[in-house]
């Protein structure tokens, strides 16, 4: 287990304050927060390269933030990726087993695994100047991992690379995971880099933690609108909870005096009456309704008469952008392509939508 | 094209200016009296002493210089912007001001036990030494942190936690990456102080067969009327600045990590 306890950066430009992430052993941690948030000067921190102003850090069961860089156990890969330019990728790898003074022949099996989980066996002699993006990174990788380290900091890893190279190296990660068990500590802007990569996640802005959780979790249910924001949540809206609808698992929530009935399951604390909260509808789980079909009874509680506004291809699906009847509220609605060809969709055609009770999460 | 024309003529005056001047030193000497002038015991003094006083000159300069620059180019600490600034003083500073400076110095209290009880520098060979030293720490510093401040200090940073120490990041990582460029600033250094004349003749004087350097060689025999010699000279000046600088070009061409 890695534990960084109220570790407090002060710089003129800005401030992380009592930063606590906790890691269990063998997972894959995500720190996630804008450009220029001081990402990189946490893992700076946590390596030992900047001192902090307040903050612990536990490896286990070892207080080491008073250790210096090389007595840490932390492998770092930066964002350059830092090759040493005039060694070659087996002397690279090599590097920190030797400034270990790690017996290389222990050492020897585990390498060579590696090499062949990351295939660069027929790139060792190479310097690193002639190797292409996605072997940079292997290298780097391995490298960082050679050593054993009880923490692998990795600073957005998948950034700058091709689509195709970012699969690679995605899928790469992946099998190191499950073969390698590395703990790791990466920090990103990307939420669709943690998405896929990470198991567990620090929301981290405007130098505090907004929200720590399961990825899935988090997509789902942000904690707060900063949280749904950063992560490009469209379809964000402030409102009023009036109180309980006429089930009692039900509240009513206004936005712009439009109404909607929605399940308290669907709110991130309780639901008290009168509190002003952000409402977040998730466009994918919004209906549009066809004509003469039946409804489900679930689906008539949200049910909405407006216009669509604008219609955009994006690619996988089509963003649907409605105007509710009575210009109260706009939101988008998210299809997929083969239901799109089904609804015969126009701009300015009437439709009728249903918001599920999945569509709704009502953060603080 | 009268634009491109311009700019390369303005280029081929700056040389025909400069080699008119050579060519003007191998115009007024004869090979039998160039010969006997280069071989003459003073002549090959001037050669030995400047040749040995630059380089411990520029040792010295490279022992201080080094880690100077290091600390500018890596570290941020009170008093930096004026600690960088003072490197400068040398260019400022007019050598005979230089050496004037050290012959005050060594008029003090200090400057006297330092003579009577450690080294004697005044109108000595150590003077050369330390005129040439202040002449050039200065530059080698800054020409050193430039080569410096081109790797990025990252490198150190993920050999650290790799598990090397500061000192061994740095002749491990950073001293082999930036190896060209230092070894070009102690070349450029070393050419500078080969060729000093004004701070050298203020503190060490002009003593033939004693503190007589090439440069001042030079000063003595146009002084005396002694033109092959003082051609002679001139020309090995010459030569040995334009090693020094082709020195500086294969630097660069050196190292190839490919």
């Amino acid at each position: 287990m890695i534990r960084i306890e109220g570790l407090t950066i002060l710089l003129k430009t800005f401030a992380i304050s009592d930063l606590y992430i906790e890691i269990e052993e063998g997972a894959f941690h995500f720190l996630l927060g804008p450009t220029g948030s001081g990402k990189t000067l946490i893992l700076e921190s946590i390596i030992g390269l900047h001192q902090p102003k307040t903050g612990k850090i536990w490896i286990g069961e070892k207080e080491i933030q008073n250790l210096p860089p090389e007595k840490r156990e932390i492998s770092y890969v930066p964002q350059d990726l830092a090759l040493f330019p005039h060694l070659t990728v087996k002397e690279n790898i090599l590097y920190g087993i030797k400034a270990q003074n790690h017996p290389l022949k222990v050492y020897e099996g585990y390498v060579e695994s590696l090499i062949q989980v990351m295939k660069i066996g027929h790139l060792l002699e190479r310097f690193p100047t002639n190797l292409s993006g996605g072997e940079k990174k292997r290298v780097a990788l391995l490298r960082a991992l050679a050593p054993k380290p009880k923490l692998l900091l990795l600073d957005e890893p998948l950034s700058g690379l091709d689509p195709s190279i970012k699969f690679e190296i995605q899928q790469l990660l992946k099998t190191l995971l499950s073969s390698f068990h590395p703990t790791i500590l990466c920090v990103s802007h990307d939420f669709e880099e943690a998405f896929l990569l990470g198991d567990k996640m620090t929301l981290f802005i405007d130098g505090k933690v907004e929200q720590v959780g399961k990825r899935d979790d988090i997509f789902l249910k942000p904690k707060t609108k900063k949280v749904a924001q950063f992560l490009g949540l469209r379809n964000l809206y402030r409102g009023k909870i009036l109180g309980k609808d006429d089930c009692v698992e039900r509240s009513q929530f206004e936005i712009n005096g439009l109404r909607f009935s929605i399940p308290n399951s669907a709110c991130q604390s309780r639901m008290e009456t009168g509190r002003e909260a952000d409402l977040y509808i998730r466009p994918e789980e919004v209906m549009i309704l066809r004509k003469g079909k039946p409804i489900k009874e679930s689906l008539k509680r949200n049910i909405f008469m407006g216009n669509i506004k604008d219609i955009l291809s994006r690619g996988r699906h089509h963003s649907v952008f409605f105007q509710e009847m009575g210009g109260n509220i706009s939101f988008e609605i998210s299809i997929p392509n083969y239901a799109f060809r089904n609804l015969d969709l126009s701009v300015g055609k009437q439709v009728d939508v249903a918001l599920r009770d999945e569509s709704f999460w009502v953060m603080e | 094209m009268a634009f491109r024309y311009t700019m390369i003529g303005a280029a081929i005056c700056i040389f025909i200016f400069y080699f008119g001047l050579l060519a003007s030193l191998l115009f007024s000497t004869n090979l039998g009296g160039f010969w006997e002038a280069l071989t003459h015991p003073s002549t090959l003094f001037s050669i030995r002493l400047s040749l040995m006083a630059a380089t411990l000159a520029t040792l010295f300069s490279v022992l201080v210089g080094l880690p100077s620059a290091y600390a500018l180019s890596r570290f941020q600490f009170k008093g930096k912007q004026i600690v960088d600034t003072f490197l400068e003083i040398p260019i400022i500073m007019s050598p005979i001001a230089l050496g004037a400076s050290f012959l005050v110095f060594f008029n003090t209290p200090l400057g006297e036990v330092i003579q009577r009880k450690g080294i004697s520098f005044v109108f000595e060979f150590p003077g050369i030494i330390l005129a040439q030293f202040a002449t050039i720490a200065g530059l080698a510093t800054r020409l050193m942190k430039a080569s410096l401040d081109e790797i990025s200090p990252r490198y150190e940073a993920v050999a650290r936690s790799l598990g090397s120490s500061s000192w061994q990041a740095f002749y491990r990582i950073t001293l082999p990456l930036s190896f060209r460029g230092l070894l070009a600033s102690v070349i450029l250094a070393w050419a500078k102080a080969i060729g000093e004349f004004g701070a050298t003749v203020t503190l060490a004087g002009a003593m033939p067969r004693k503190t007589e350097t090439m440069p001042i060689a030079i000063f003595t025999a146009l002084a005396s009327a002694n033109i092959e010699k003082t051609i002679v000279l001139i020309l090995l000046l010459i030569f040995l600045g334009l090693v020094a600088l082709y020195a500086v070009r294969f630097t660069g061409k050196m190292v190839r990590y490919d």
